[in-house]
């Protein structure tokens, strides 16, 4: 074989990692680094809040960052990987009763039960991915809506371990409680841990040759494959990312609840506010799910705040007109309109609906 | 296991078919077919539409499962196994009707090929830099940012042989790269087949452009209705009676023929 260009190409390098993590940090700019360093500025701000805001305050950003949580997780499989799930609140409140079985009918610890919860998700992932991940597109939302009503009515029913529809509570205080309440701070404290971690796993994720391998998938299952992507394990692994961080999401959710019915923890309305948050920021970006988490959390809370029993209403029309107008998600929009330096909203209609 | 079809001291065929059907509903599209390619061979498959052509290349790419039949790689049997394990195994494949990876570069989706097919780059650095080094080699530099969607139709079929490339086959696979291209980029692409090939890459073109296939190929197998009519070298199948009538008509058979 002669040494030409292309036998070389052909050949391939076979570098040590040693050499690639010195070229890595070699390579270190301010403008690859800035989303790093943005979250990590972001993460330390928002550490010392909790001491100086009102404990209401306290709780609405608790609900925020576990809501950017949520909707990151969704979009690294219906996002990412095109697979949009209906049944991702399954993960919620399986972590959500896992932990709670646990810490009270076990007398174990959050900090055993909260990783028994993460596992729970991954196995539960696993488990319905390798049958409901051979489904596209409808079939498989309306599958996944089916097994997350599904593993609502099986906790409904187990009634000796779970208490059924009576509920269940999470002895917190005095000498019953395997670990002490936490109280706002802490949650905040620990949504807001969820939060960065959720969003600093999906971006090394998104970054990384897994994170190509979702998009090709997204894009063409045959094309993928033909590359030698396995299509099935990278499916089922980002779902089980995906459901590793909603189950532990549920897990600090149902400590911080304290008590709680199925119906609270397996509500359908978690998964619509995922998909809804995702798609109205972006789909398929980091920077999408954060923002449209924070945005569509704070300006519920602040319709609930300010506008009484219209608040429903007047949340739900502000959806419907964003997505008109930005239907490839708000972040999406402005950076087409960055790269095309040209910003217009009729024109963004016409080039994704016509 | 299968038994080897060759005498012990004769070179294994990097592709081997042997029996190979397909059947959709109740009709045949690919019905007992047999063949092997050697190492650093070029291999034409010609045929009418509806011959089985493409039906051939989803069967050896794990794509499609066969009704019956083997498919051998380099002597192993890779009859049923996962599209990606056949490519991890040295067989890359084009596909007729582009499938590129809409939400990313030109570049990154021949990145992409680089980091998961045969060898893998290790990084996605490394991996975007195999890219660049062929898209220049296929010619599309100037186009390694551009979405798929603005590229043309010739720089298309070039990006899917990209992506092709990238996993590093010893094994290529190519269903009609030059169908509906102009003179000139049909003559640039063949130039481009015969750099793969003299690079060690075996090929086996499925292809509509007869004077492509006729001046790339070492031999050529014929497909007619699912079954092999005929093979042998371009001139052999090309003067055979039954070829010209079920395939390339009189008019071709007569310019030949002056």
């Amino acid at each position: 074989m002669s040494a030409s260009p292309l036998a070389l190409i052909l050949e391939g390098r076979k570098r040590p990692g040693r050499e690639l993590l010195a070229e890595w940090v070699r390579t270190r700019r301010l403008s690859n680094s800035w989303a790093a360093i943005a979250l990590v500025v972001g993460f330390a701000a928002m550490l010392g809040v909790q001491q100086v805001i009102e404990p209401g305050t306290m709780r609405l950003l608790s609900a925020v960052f576990m809501f950017v949580a949520l909707a990151q997780a969704w979009n690294l499989i219906g996002g990412f990987t095109g697979y949009a799930s209906f049944g991702q609140v399954a993960f919620f409140g399986l972590g959500a009763y896992i932990t709670a079985v646990l810490m009270n009918n076990s007398h174990l610890t959050f900090w055993l039960a909260m990783p028994a919860a993460i596992a729970g998700g991954v196995l539960f992932a696993v488990l319905i991915g390798l049958p409901l991940l051979r489904l596209r597109g409808h079939y498989f939302a309306i599958a996944t809506l089916g097994a997350a009503e599904g593993s609502r009515e099986v906790i409904n029913n187990m009634t000796p371990v779970t208490g059924g529809g009576l509920g269940i509570t999470i002895p917190t205080f005095g000498d019953q409680a395997p670990t002490p309440y936490f109280g706002k701070p802490g949650f905040y404290l620990a949504f807001l841990i969820l939060a960065a971690l959720s969003v600093a796993v999906s971006a090394l994720l998104a970054r990384s040759r897994f994170g190509y391998a979702m998009v090709a998938v997204h894009e063409d299952e045959a094309a993928a494959g033909a590359v030698g992507i396995n299509t099935t394990s990278v499916k089922v692994i980002a779902f089980a990312v995906s459901g590793a961080i909603v189950a532990c999401a549920g897990s600090i959710y149902a400590f911080q609840q304290i008590e709680f019915y199925p119906s609270d923890v397996f509500d359908p309305s978690f998964t619509v506010l995922m998909v809804i948050m995702v798609v109205i920021g972006g789909s398929g970006s980091i920077l999408g799910p954060l923002v449209g988490a924070v945005g569509l959390e704070l300006l519920s809370q602040f319709l609930r705040i300010n506008l009484g029993s219209y608040n429903q209403l007047i949340f739900g029309a502000i959806i419907v007109v964003v997505v008109v107008f930005f239907p490839q998600g708000v972040v999406n929009f402005f950076r087409d309109a960055w790269r095309l330096r040209r910003i217009s909203l009729l024109d963004n209609i016409r080039r994704y609906r016509l | 296991m299968i038994a080897p079809s060759a005498p012990a001291d004769a070179p294994v065929p990097i592709l081997e078919v042997r029996g190979l059907s397909r059947k959709f509903g109740g009709v045949w599209a690919l019905r007992d077919v047999s063949f092997a390619v050697a190492a650093g061979e070029v291999l034409g498959v010609i045929g009418p539409n509806g011959a089985g052509k493409t039906t051939l290349i989803n069967l050896i790419t794990g794509h499609l499962r066969p009704s019956g039949g083997h498919v051998l790689v380099g002597g192993i049997d890779v009859t049923k196994q996962r599209p990606w394990v056949i490519a991890h195994d040295g067989v890359a494949r084009t596909f007729q009707i582009v499938k590129p990876f809409r939400g990313v570069t030109v570049r990154e989706n021949v990145a992409i090929g680089a980091m998961h097919g045969n060898h893998r780059d290790r990084s996605v650095r490394e991996a975007l830099e195999t890219a660049d080094q062929i898209l220049e080699l296929v010619g599309i530099t100037h186009r390694a940012g551009s979405a798929p969607s603005e590229l043309s139709v010739a720089d298309a079929r070039r990006l899917e042989l990209a992506k092709a490339l990238a996993c590093r086959p010893r094994l290529l696979l190519i269903d009609e790269v030059m169908a509906g291209l102009r003179p000139q980029e049909i003559e640039s692409a063949v130039g481009l087949i015969h750099q793969l090939r003299e690079s060690g890459i075996t090929i086996v073109a499925v292809e509509h452009v007869m004077k492509a296939i006729i001046s790339i190929s070492d031999r050529i197998v014929v497909l007619h209705h699912g079954s092999i009519l005929t093979s042998g070298t371009p001139d052999q199948v090309l003067s055979d009676p039954r070829v010209i009538e079920a395939y390339l008509g009189h008019r071709f058979a007569r310019r030949r023929a002056t």
